[in-house]
């Protein structure tokens, strides 16, 4: 491993190596080389439009990339595979969306148990029982029956990471989880992912909440056009960024 | 008027409901009801077929289908139905009934325009529910059915009725190809009586605004329920906070 990684565990959970990627000429990501160790928590920060999301979005595959590898415990998830593997791979990766993509044609419990039923074929009185206890963990076990337009946007978010976590995918990838949510809304769900760093939970978030970076975070990695420009600890991230550019980043911040 | 169009109902009401039947072909209403529910019943998963052929990534799936509703569709349906009626023995040898051909005409010229209004349904979707459906590790076809149609069909209801009911009216163009259906055994009275044209067709009219009115109606109650479990409306407790939901295929 090339960075240094606070963790000791030998085998990183997710590593990404020479990641490229461009829409036609224009570069989005560029040699990206970074790993995450099983158990770690990495926020992925920086301006907009500098390719966090994108990055974040081809360690499942939701956008390919040009070069380059993406190993998840042990399997490049860009290699040419059948759909049915990338499908089983996607399933052990959850992902939590800025705008939660619930789906509304279904009640809560329905959306967080339909996935283990018809992806894994768990028994429907079963995968009921487990989405209720996930339910009652991101503290939304009685609004089960309800639908997603019921909900307001923080309920919603809580609902989207309950149903990345019935699959009992071993990593989190959330893209700005909080950035589509009213103010009042972003505490609950930072809360829950709280819960999940604290339970071991190997996450990779990309946010802009930096207090969830610095109290969370066991690594950040600061991204500028399409180049991982820092990856630090937080607190030496937060007091004394290295990069001129991170710096610049950070002091727009206070304002 | 009144008098003269029960008169023509009282003599004639069993040639406008079955034909000939029994000592013929069944025809009238009957057929009618038939051919149209055949078509619907036909031409809707086909059309759902078309439309996810259309939008496979496979050109070999793709073109073929694209090519046929481009041409289904800009080509009138009087137009192909006489294709296939005088086409297909010429070109098979083969007699195939009126009935079958104006049914297989109707499926195909209807399942064409029915794929376009499947596809904008899952189009309007937007990108975001097939990536949760991916990243939760769903198949592309698992996703089609279990999350994009069922609420692609949902949201396309009015135009799927609406796509419905011009089925049912295109069935008259059977005429032209002796499919004896309702407008069949009108024409049959009308050439019996001669002197009452308008009041034979007035029934024919009065008919058919019925049928296509009934199908509207059940449309309607069956948007309304759905909706009614999507906001959830079980106890009555939220209610309040929900704003009055549009039905939208209440116009026949």
């Amino acid at each position: 491993m090339t960075m240094s990684a606070p963790t000791t565990q030998a085998l990183p959970a997710i590593r990404l190596s020479n990641v490229c990627k461009s829409y036609g000429d224009y570069p989005v990501l560029k040699n990206i080389d970074a790993s995450v160790a099983r158990g770690e928590v990495v926020v992925i920060c920086g301006p907009s439009g500098s390719g966090k999301s994108t990055l974040i979005r081809t360690i499942n595959r939701l956008e390919e990339i040009n070069s380059g590898s993406i190993v998840f415990n042990g399997q490049d998830i860009h290699a040419a595979m059948p759909p049915k593997q990338l499908n089983l791979l996607r399933s052990s990766i959850g992902f939590v969306f800025q705008s939660f993509n619930l789906f509304p044609h279904l009640s809560v419990v329905e959306n967080v148990s339909m996935s283990p039923i018809r992806v894994k074929g768990v028994a429907p009185d079963v995968a009921y029982d487990k989405a209720l206890k996930l339910l009652d963990r991101v503290g939304l076990a009685e609004k089960a029956k309800a639908y997603p337009a019921q909900l307001s946007g923080g309920q919603q978010q809580r609902v989207a990471i309950a149903r990345a976590l019935a699959m009992e995918p071993p990593v989190m990838l959330f893209d700005e989880p909080t950035s589509a949510l009213d103010p009042e809304m972003v505490g609950e769900v930072l809360a829950v992912m709280k819960s999940l760093a604290a339970e071991g939970m190997t996450m990779l978030c990309v946010t802009h909440e930096m207090g969830f970076a610095r109290d969370v975070a066991d690594r950040i990695w600061f991204i500028d056009a399409g180049e991982i420009l820092e990856a630090a600890l937080p607190e030496e991230f937060f007091k004394a960024p290295r990069h001129p550019r991170a710096q610049r980043f950070l002091a727009d911040l206070r304002h | 008027m009144i008098t003269d169009m029960l008169n023509i109902i009282s003599n004639y009401w069993l040639l406008l409901l079955v034909g000939q039947y029994p000592n013929g072909q069944l025809g009238g209403l009957a057929n009618t009801l038939i051919l149209s529910a055949l078509s619907i019943a036909l031409a809707f998963p086909i059309s759902i077929l078309f439309a996810l052929a259309r939008l496979s990534k496979w050109r070999l799936l793709r073109w073929p289908v694209t090519g046929l509703v481009y041409i289904t569709r800009g080509v009138p349906l009087l137009m192909l139905v006489l294709w296939s009626y005088f086409l297909v023995p010429l070109l098979t040898g083969a007699d195939v009934p009126s009935f079958v051909t104006m049914l297989t005409t109707l499926i195909v010229y209807q399942g064409a325009f029915l794929s376009e209004v499947v596809r904008g349904g899952i189009a309007a979707l937007g990108p975001g529910q097939m990536e949760a459906a991916k990243a939760l590790g769903h198949s592309y076809l698992g996703a089609m059915r279990f999350i994009i149609l069922p609420q692609a069909l949902y949201n396309m209801i009015p135009s799927i009725i609406s796509t419905f009911v011009s089925t049912i009216k295109d069935t008259t163009i059977g005429y032209v190809i002796n499919v004896p259906d309702l407008t069949f055994a009108a024409s049959q009275v009308n050439n019996q009586l001669l002197t009452q044209p308008f009041q034979v067709f007035l029934i024919l009219a009065v008919v058919y605004y019925a049928i296509c009115w009934s199908l509207t109606q059940v449309a309607n109650v069956i948007e309304r329920r759905i909706t009614r479990r999507r906001a959830g409306v079980t106890r009555g407790a939220a209610t309040a906070t929900l704003a009055p939901s549009k039905i939208l295929s209440e116009q026949p």
